[in-house]
């Protein structure tokens, strides 16, 4: 008996998409690869912070899209959660890239590879 | 439900204060914090109506953190987690009163670290979820981690290192233990996951046999680590070895106690055929340990390692005791949780005082300390003497129904005590009173009679503790009132627990019953179980009712 | 008083000794092992006796002042006065108890119990051996109020001699010698009045500890420590053979207190117990006990080396009253050694073992005690000696006999040793006879001698002491016993008799004749006495070699200064003690001479009325040896051996001492006796062979444990597999260049894998 069958199980199958939602699915899957191509190659924190942000977004919009498909409020709900938390989360990385530059007065990130063996 | 969630918020709130105050402060607040909990716990202990059962209070449903995993923050313990979480509400604000002259450095951090650690031991007593129990036991290796790399000695990187894969790699074995019979019990109950430590114990008590090998040895495996045995048994030497005085008081006295906790309350309800069938094998172990660990002691010149793996022979007579599947082997299993947390833990304030004082562990350095110390002397004596399980003192109580636990597993006819075990492990076993003889009275022998015997002044390390200021012929002085009040608790409780058992036995054994319950069961089931032994064969003529009473009334 | 008219000789080779017996007079002469029907009166329950646990509170008490007095430091004589009244307290109420309940006992067989309070209870089952009690209670026969009787007597007369003797340590441990002298007392009395045997194991353990305390106290001399650790160990093997006992007897009876245990071996019957193992082992595992507790056997070694231990306590706990609780246990477990409880096979093995034992112990210790110089080790081996008599007694078949030995051996040994004690008080710690002499001329040490030749006259039993009365008793036992293995025993004992009489009375001729002669020992300050009597026992001290050093470490101190050198004659106090206990050894062979009840004397009494009955009597009373009249021939025998001991010993220690002297040294330069000399003076090398064949190699094994578990298990085995880890991460470390994208990148690649896997799996239709 497989254990992990029955989770699978409990997962509903999915129904027919419209197209709309491809369209929005498309916008978030190009956004997102913007933020990740943006994020692999600049070297300025903030611009990478930029990026990482573009990415949060593309998950949002794509949580919208699964929520308009299901008519479900939960996908807007979590859309409110990543803003809230984006919000807060620029609050704290950018106070911390200005300490960092205080630090190295640079803002690339290349000054910082401490984690290195 | 309130006073339960306060055991672990008060801690928790505690180590914050500690962290926001100033250095000076720490010591108060964290101590204060203790104090508090200690008085929540006893309070606690007053309300608590299940003494005397095997049932869990407060039993009413918890949140659930996470719908989708089946995880339930439900909380509530039965007489054993409450004993134990009044031993762990003692321990904790001792460790820390014995610790204000030792620690000078990073108090806050200190005394924030008890804290959090006793929270996280106080979750797992409390704990009626698997995972929660899991979240609490893990935990605590957080605090003990930093406590050893922090405040230890001269290796403590190599000790706390080696603590944490130990133990790490040790619950990880259980934890997979326990998502497969949560898993497969979720699948047997139309999906419906959970992690309830009642409905898995069902579940698993009807797998087959084979399954249930599997089963009894990842759980009981992991907790083996914590407990620990012989031979995943040597981180524990070099973390005692490495840890503040505090921080092996409360290793000894209440984190390995988790792993026979845990043994206790998941591995034997979880998989008792699996438990039967490996019986020999972890009684084999537990025989290794007893013996071959108190033999090593004897050889051993630093204290704490010898206390350390005297704690190994010690904990393996209790687990002994546990697989002889009998009311009193484990009742005498439980009870000895308690007493070898007292005894050990005044044994580790003992070294440490001494310690504070010359820098040393070594008894080829230190000795004769009667001389200069006598009330340490005093305190030093009494606990090595409950600890080798002298008769009034609190570890007889426990050794003798071990012991006898162990000794009568195979008189099943008469006794209702079907057991694999029997006098020939009884034998060897009990040869651990000569063996403990041996090196308890060899350490007395160096530290505290003969002739005085003090290290140079060259010996203090480099930029020494408190004692640079005192000068470099400050003579150690005795004990203090602090290390007294520190350390009479426990003297007074191993007093108690020696002459006055009965309560503490009366209440513990319907708990000890119902673990034992399942066991007796199955023995009874198999016709092969009971070889006739010529000393039985007498007697089976008027053979008693099959099924004991304690058996009968466990199973409600 | 008529019973003096009888004539002396039937009266000093135990005549009386027999009698009828009380329960059942079938048999009379009973058979060695076979004890016909067995029979025991049930103990009366009345919690009116209440009050005898002030027996126990009051030593109790003096346990807690003089605890804090040690602890707080406090200087001065007041725990000494506890202690003192404490037993006092104690000794009143033993009488008291024994007045009261004595006549009832006596009367009606049925011994006094008293429930104190829970302590180790609990049931699992409604059926008889569904539960196990052994809670504080108080179980009073024959043998246990004659115990308390002489415990509690002795012990105020001896720590009234202790609060003199250990006058200079009043700076030092004076409380805390009181504090273990009264510890020690309070679990002598748990030991012979508890009513289990679990209880008994807490005395056993009790005094076991005291008596760790004690031959340490002096705790700055490595010796001592050394001393007081073997002592604990050796004894430790003993107790598990108690623990073991212990298991072994709940699980055949379902019970272990003496009320229920002897019930239920009454009713086990003679029939169903052949062949049972666990029956047949428990006489031995007690035998065992008996042996760590009592000195016995094989591990006698810790006795002498307890002469350590200030001289009040050598007295008390190791000649007195200690060392006979192995007496006590047997005598009490007697039922165990009888066909009826463990079945014919292993009922005479069992018994013959004890005979052999002590026999052998007896002769062993007097041969040894020959050999040595220090007067308080010759106590030391005389005493193993008597005690080994005991045990024989019990071995023989006559609980009467070693009973009745143990009480008379408690007065006379005990004044042996204090005045041995008052000798080592005056001469500054002297405990080497060579180095005095003629001290019966020394003013204010004739008391002294005097009583001491009261002593050793009683361990030579001469005859009509107490000590031949209830020695000839054993003799007689034996000698007329119908089983040839226990004739010989008896012959053995007699011939220990002789030797112990030349032994006394070498250590008393040399002591208190012939020219006057003192050389002080080495604690001329009279701080700590004791120190340096264990000059021939050092390096006896077990694995460990730091007993080495007792004497190096010593003689640095302390200046060997014969000329301005006074000796110190024993005060009061000790004067006192040593008259009282005098005239308490004579007093003692009394029962002897004194009216008889129904038969018995009065020792015989109260073993008659006592676990222990079975064994009450002292031989047939119209026993034959060598085929004459037992009693007379019995007499003729052993006066003849007592003064051809004593005889010896006058020619070779008091008349001739250079002939003495001449034949030790031809001894030591003959290459065919040389070995008889030097084996004596070191205890036949005992010890040394218990090192090389258990010591040494234990020790060794036990390093080896050790450094496969630090350095091979931990080291090898373990970190083997921690490295493996490491090894693995060495293969993807190239991944890890420390930039942010690196990491990224990596991450991304992995979803990327992850995504393009997902898809396969969806391209091959897997996940259908």
């Amino acid at each position: 008996m497989n254990p992990v069958q029955p989770l699978l199980a409990a997962a509903p199958l999915a129904p027919a998409m419209p197209a709309n939602v491809q369209l929005t699915l498309a916008l978030a899957l190009i956004l997102f690869a913007i933020g990740l191509v943006g994020f692999l190659t600049r070297r300025n924190m903030i611009l990478m912070f930029l990026s990482t942000e573009l990415m949060f977004q593309a998950a949002a919009l794509a949580f919208v899209a699964f929520g308009r498909m299901w008519m479900d409020l939960s996908g807007q709900l979590m859309v409110i959660f990543i803003l809230t938390v984006a919000a807060a989360e620029a609050a704290l990385a950018l106070g911390l890239v200005v300490l960092l530059y205080r630090r190295k007065e640079t803002l690339s990130n290349e000054a910082w590879a401490e984690l290195k063996e | 439900m309130t006073l339960a969630v306060l055991l672990i918020v008060l801690p928790l709130a505690g180590a914050l204060l500690c962290l926001a105050g100033t250095e000076r402060t720490a010591k108060t607040v964290g101590l204060l914090a203790g104090l508090v909990t200690l008085g929540a716990a006893v309070m606690m202990a007053r309300e608590f109506p299940a003494w005397g059962t095997a049932d869990f209070w407060p039993n009413q449903e918890g949140w659930r953190l996470f719908t989708a995993f089946g995880v339930d923050f439900l909380l509530g313990t039965d007489t054993v987690g409450m004993i134990l979480i009044l031993l762990t509400a003692l321990l904790i604000p001792c460790s820390m009163l014995v610790s204000f002259g030792a620690i000078t450095q990073r108090q806050r951090g200190f005394y924030a670290q008890f804290l959090f650690m006793e929270a996280a031991v106080m979750l797992a007593f409390l704990a009626r979820d698997v995972i929660l129990f899991y979240i609490g036991y893990e935990f605590t290796l957080v605090p003990l981690f930093l406590i050893v790399a922090v405040w230890g000695g001269s290796e403590r990187r190599v000790a706390s290192i080696k603590l944490w894969v130990y133990s790490f790699v040790g619950s990880v074995v259980s934890l997979v233990g326990f998502i497969y019979l949560a898993a497969g019990n979720a699948s047997a109950h139309g999906g419906q996951m959970t992690f309830a430590i009642d409905a898995l114990s069902q579940y698993g008590a009807s797998l087959p046999a084979s399954t249930q090998w599997w089963l009894f040895l990842a759980i009981m495996g992991g907790f083996a680590v914590k407990v620990p045995f012989v031979p995943v048994h040597s981180w524990l030497p070099l973390a005692h070895g490495e840890a503040p005085t505090a921080g092996s008081v409360v290793l000894a006295g209440i984190v390995i106690k988790i792993g026979q906790y845990g043994a206790l309350r998941f591995a034997f309800p979880m998989a008792p055929e699996g438990g039967l069938a490996l019986a020999p094998f972890f009684s084999a172990l537990a025989l290794v340990g007893i013996l071959g660990m108190s033999l090593v002691c004897w050889v051993q010149n630093d204290v704490k390692r010898l206390v350390a793996y005297s704690s190994v022979a010690h904990m393996g007579l209790a687990l002994l005791a546990m697989f002889a599947f009998n009311v009193v082997g484990m009742e005498g299993a439980i009870l000895y949780m308690v007493n070898h947390g007292l005894s050990t833990a005044g044994m580790f304030m003992c070294i440490g005082i001494m310690y504070e004082r010359y820098h040393t562990k070594d008894m080829e350095v230190v000795g004769g300390l009667m001389q200069r110390m006598p009330v340490w002397s005093v305190f030093m004596v009494f606990f090595a003497m409950a600890s080798l399980a002298l008769p009034g003192l609190n570890g007889f109580v426990s050794e003798f129904l071990c012991l006898m636990g162990v000794y009568t597993a195979d008189h099943g006819v008469k006794t209702g005590f079907p057991g694999i075990l029997g006098p020939t492990y009884a034998f060897l076993a009990a040869l651990a009173l000569i063996l403990g003889a041996l090196y308890v009275l060899r350490m007395l022998q160096r530290f505290v009679f003969g002739p005085l015997r003090e290290p140079h002044d060259a010996q203090h390390p480099p930029g020494g503790e408190a004692h640079g200021a005192h000068g470099h012929h400050a003579v150690a002085h005795d004990l203090n009132l602090r290390e007294v009040a520190a350390m009479a608790p426990l003297a007074i409780a191993c007093i108690v627990i020696g002459i006055w058992p009965k309560p503490l036995l009366d209440t513990i054994e319907p708990a000890a019953a119902k673990v034992v319950a399942p066991y007796v069961e199955l023995i009874q089931r198999a016709p092969t179980a009971e070889k006739p032994s010529d000393g039985l064969a007498l007697n089976a003529g008027s053979p008693l009712p099959a099924s004991p009473a304690a058996a009968g009334e466990a199973a409600q | 008083m008529h019973a003096a008219l009888l004539p002396l000789i039937a009266l000093a080779t135990g005549d009386g000794a027999h009698a009828a017996d009380g329960h059942g007079a079938a048999h009379a002469a009973a058979a060695y092992a076979d004890v016909g029907t067995l029979q025991f009166a049930k103990a009366t329950v009345d919690t009116s006796y209440g009050w005898l646990k002030w027996m126990l509170l009051a030593p109790l008490a003096s346990v807690a002042l003089c605890g804090a007095f040690a602890m707080l430091k406090v200087r001065g004589r007041l725990p000494a006065l506890f202690t003192v009244a404490s037993f006092a307290v104690a000794a009143v109420l033993a009488v008291t108890v024994y007045r009261q309940w004595g006549p009832t006992l006596f009367s009606t067989h049925a011994p006094l119990a008293v429930p104190l309070m829970d302590w180790l209870t609990f049931r699992w089952g409604d059926g008889p051996f569904q539960s196990f009690t052994a809670n504080f209670g108080l179980y009073l026969d024959g043998i246990s109020i004659l115990w308390i009787l002489f415990v509690t007597v002795l012990a105020t007369l001896i720590a009234l001699y202790a609060s003199e003797y250990m006058e200079s340590d009043v700076k030092a441990g004076y409380a805390r010698f009181f504090f273990a002298v009264s510890l020690f007392v309070t679990s002598m009395l748990i030991l012979v009045m508890s009513d289990n045997l679990v209880g008994l194991y807490l005395g056993w353990e009790g005094v076991g500890l005291c008596s760790y305390m004690l031959i340490g106290y002096y705790a700055s001399q490595p010796g001592a420590v050394a001393a007081s650790k073997k002592a604990f160990v050796m004894n430790r093997v003993g107790d598990l053979g108690l623990a073991l006992a212990i298991f072994l007897i709940w699980t055949n009876y379902g019970t272990v207190q003496y009320d229920g245990l002897f019930q239920a071996i009454a009713s086990s019957g003679a029939g169903t117990v052949q062949g049972s193992w666990s029956k047949a082992a428990i006489p031995f595992l007690l035998l065992l006990a008996v042996c760590g507790k009592s000195a016995q056997g094989p591990l006698f070694t810790w006795l002498p080396d307890a002469m350590w231990g200030p001289t009040p306590v050598s007295a008390l706990i190791h000649a007195a009253t200690m060392v006979t609780a192995g007496i006590y246990l047997l005598a009490r477990m007697a039922p165990f050694y009888t066909v009826q409880a463990i079945g014919s096979e292993w009922a005479e093995p069992a018994l013959l073992t004890v005979g052999w034992i002590g026999c052998a112990t007896a002769f062993i210790g007097a041969t040894i005690a020959c050999g040595q110089f220090d007067y308080k080790r010759v106590f030391a081996y005389s005493t193993i000696s008597s005690l080994g008599y005991m045990v024989m007694g019990l071995g023989v078949g006559t609980a009467f006999g070693g009973v009745y030995y143990v009480f008379t051996h408690a007065w006379f040994k005990a004044l042996l040793f204090l005045t041995a004690g008052a000798v080592m008080h005056g001469m500054a710690g002297q405990v080497d006879f060579r180095r005095l002499g003629g001290l019966l001329r020394v003013p204010g040490f004739r008391i002294t001698m005097l009583c001491m030749l009261l002593g050793c006259l009683w361990l030579a039993t001469a005859p009509f002491s107490a000590a031949a009365l209830s020695k000839d008793i054993i003799l007689y036992q034996a000698l007329t016993s119908d089983v040839e293995q226990v004739r010989w025993m008896g012959w053995l004992g007699l011939l220990t008799a002789g030797i112990t009489a030349y032994y006394a009375f070498r250590v008393w001729f040399r002591l208190a004749l012939g020219p006057v002669r003192i050389e002080p020992g080495p604690d001329q300050h009279h701080g700590h006495d004791d120190h340096d009597h264990g000059a021939a026992g050092h390096g006896h001290g077990g694995h460990d070699h730091g007993s080495h050093g007792a004497h190096a470490a010593h003689s640095g101190g302390h200046g060997h200064d014969a000329h301005g050198f006074h000796p110190h004659p024993p005060g009061l106090r000790i004067n006192f003690v040593l008259v009282v206990l005098a005239v308490g050894s004579i007093l003692a062979g009394l029962p002897t001479y004194l009216e008889k009840s129904e038969g018995f004397n009065w020792i015989q009494r109260f073993v008659q009325n006592s676990s222990a009955w079975i064994r009450a009597t002292g031989g047939p009373e119209h026993g034959q040896i060598l085929g004459r009249d037992g009693h007379g021939t019995l007499f003729v025998l052993a006066t003849g051996v007592v003064v051809a001991g004593i005889a010896l010993a006058w020619v070779l220690h008091a008349g001739n001492r250079a002939l003495g002297d001449r034949l030790r040294d031809s001894m030591l330069k003959t290459p065919g006796l040389k070995w008889l000399a030097r084996g004596s003076e070191h205890g036949w090398y005992v010890d040394a062979v218990y090192n090389a064949l258990l010591g040494v190699p234990l020790w060794l094994g036990a390093q080896v444990l050790a450094f496969l578990d630090r350095f091979v298990l931990d080291g090898v085995v373990f970190a083997a597999v921690g490295r493996l880890p490491g090894f693995l991460a060495r293969v993807f470390q190239p991944l890890y260049v420390g930039t942010v994208q690196a990491y990224a990148l990596t991450m991304a690649g992995g979803i990327a894998l992850i995504f393009a896997w997902v898809v396969w799996i969806w391209l091959s239709g897997g996940a259908s």
